[in-house]
């Protein structure tokens, strides 16, 4: 097997992969800020998904600003959901647990009423491919993989050297802690939640083209984002990152060697190994 | 400037603190003592926001905070170091430090009072790129002492500040909080199960048992009260 036919299968695992990351990112990000699960999570990006099939495919509206709209509209959506239900679930896991499953079924359902239960497809908003050093890419991928690295660096900038990323990752250490030194705790859940919705529904977005947009969408990229976040370790966001890479990669490597639905448990195998050896995850903490 | 009035803390039906009335002047360092699960750290935690008192009110720079959440407290200039340090452990001395300055808009000021604590605490300077959860226990008390000056507090409460450290650290402590007291006139509320050094640095103190105030009065009268020295100091 030639290194080329190697490497093509990485940067073809990759490619997908740096999306999940995004959706594991808010995932992760709203875990460390309010100590739950969001279980409704895929269907924050299911709803950047559609946001995506109306602007961009049904109105014709340029790509890239369908997306920033997308993100937009779904993170104001995650404010809403944050004020109205998950403001008062901070720390209760299993309560969260139960209320997230039910807002998952009711925005399922609520789309499946208002949009149809029938897939819709989004057309590429990109078409030809790319050759450099003996590999292949469609242009389509390389825009959605690169978009995925934009924000993910976004997220990393904002979170490093702005005030409020600088609050949330104080509330992410000791909320309490970052209460007493003057932390409005309320507005830092508000916008965490909200930011982490915002990367489901950019992510929703980027793959609408990729696959169709339904109802029941959200399914796959939240699996996906659990393995990243398991391998990663809850609640680390570099952690999500390296997890991100592992999964692409061996996925990427096991589609030369088995067809989707094998390599769809692969993530699982990797769960596994790496919990044996780090029952936290990689970068999971104490 | 301090002013706590029947201020009771229920958790759930159980009471941890129940009537309580406290006063911090201007200047002054005023000292609660009492045994563990008394509901002293309830007590501070209600008067900063923590936790919604059940009943009474808190009083501050004439200003009635009692329902008011812990990041305006901080602003109107009252600072606290909790019980536990609580430092964000993957963060540097530094960052430590400029979060204990999060509300502050001034960043020349900002520059300054971080001056002042590095002055202070030679021991951070000298540690400021480290992270926080790889400081000693002592290094972290004094963090957790700098963290709270860093707003520019006109009050500072501290709980337990010499938990864990030995003798040698505790009037190390002793002697900071003295300083920032005369040099700043920074009012103190100092909580202490420590009570030999609690009332040889406050002024006045309380004692506070089972939620209750039992005994209050001037600390040189206190440490002469035989409940307090069979209790307290070792008879
Ligand atoms: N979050 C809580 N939920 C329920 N009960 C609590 C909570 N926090 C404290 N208590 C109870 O309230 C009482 C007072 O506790 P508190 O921590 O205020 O005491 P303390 O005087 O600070 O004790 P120590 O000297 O051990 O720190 C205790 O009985 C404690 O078990
Ligand atoms: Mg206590």
């Amino acid at each position: 097997m030639s290194i080329d036919l190697l490497v093509q299968a990485l940067l073809n695992g990759f490619g997908l992969a740096m999306v999940y990351v995004l959706v594991a990112l808010g995932l992760t990000l709203i875990f460390s800020i309010l100590e739950i699960i969001n279980f409704a999570h895929g269907e924050f990006y299911m709803l950047g998904g559609y946001v995506t099939y109306y602007v961009f495919a049904v109105f014709g509206v340029n790509y890239f600003a369908t997306l920033g709209f997308a993100i937009l509209a779904v993170g104001l959506a995650g404010v809403v959901a944050e004020r109205l239900i998950f403001r008062y679930l901070r720390g209760k896991t299993l309560n969260a647990f139960i209320v997230s499953l039910g807002l998952l079924w009711v925005m399922q359902a609520s789309a499946q009423l208002s949009f149809g239960v029938l897939d819709k497809p989004v057309p590429s908003a990109f078409s030809g491919i790319v050759r450099a050093f003996g590999l292949v890419i469609s242009v389509e991928r390389l825009v959605v993989s690169l978009s995925a690295i934009v924000l993910i660096a976004a997220l990393y900038l904002f979170l490093r050297w702005s005030r409020p990323g600088r609050a949330m990752r104080a509330v992410a250490q000791d909320a309490d802690a970052a209460a007493l030194q003057g932390v409005d705790i309320e507005l830092v859940s508000a916008l965490g939640f909200g930011i982490g919705c915002a990367l489901a529904g950019g992510a929703g977005g980027l793959l609408a083209p990729v696959f169709a947009v339904s109802p029941a969408m959200g399914a796959l990229p939240v699996v996906k984002a659990f393995i990243i976040i398991i391998i990663g370790g809850m609640g680390s966001l570099p952690g999500a990152v390296v997890g991100g890479l592992l999964l692409g990669s061996v996925e990427g490597l096991g589609s030369l060697f088995m067809g989707s639905a094998a390599v769809n448990v692969l993530g699982f195998l990797v769960v596994i190994l790496v919990l044996l050896v780090r029952p936290r995850g990689l970068f999971g903490g104490a | 400037m301090l002013e706590l009035t029947d201020l009771s803390v229920h958790y759930g039906t159980v009471a941890a603190v129940d009537s309580v009335s406290v006063t911090v002047a201007e200047g002054e360092i005023v000292a609660i003592i009492g045994p563990n699960g008394a509901g002293k750290t309830s007590t501070l935690r209600a008067l900063s926001g923590l936790v919604r008192p059940s009943g009474g009110r808190v009083m501050f720079r004439g200003t009635d905070i009692s329902r008011w959440r812990p990041h305006r407290i901080v602003a109107l200039g009252l600072s606290h170091a909790p019980e536990g340090r609580r430092l964000f452990p993957q963060m540097t001395v530094l960052e430590n430090l400029r979060m204990g300055a999060y509300r502050r808009r001034d960043r020349d000021a900002v520059a300054r009072t971080l001056g002042e604590v590095l002055e202070r605490f030679p021991r951070l300077a000298e540690r400021r790129h480290q992270p926080a959860g790889t400081l000693s226990g002592g290094e972290q008390q004094m963090l957790t002492i700098g963290r709270a000056l860093m707003s520019g507090p006109a009050m500072l409460i501290l709980d337990e500040p010499s938990f864990g450290l030995a003798p040698l650290l505790v009037r190390e402590i002793r002697a900071i909080v003295q300083s920032i007291n005369r040099e700043r006139g920074v009012a103190v509320l100092l909580v202490e199960q420590n009570a030999r050094m609690a009332l040889a640095v406050a002024g006045r103190a309380y004692v506070m048992e089972t939620g209750r105030i039992v005994l209050s009065g001037s600390a040189a009268m206190l440490r002469e009260s035989p409940h307090v020295k069979a209790a307290y100091l070792g008879g």
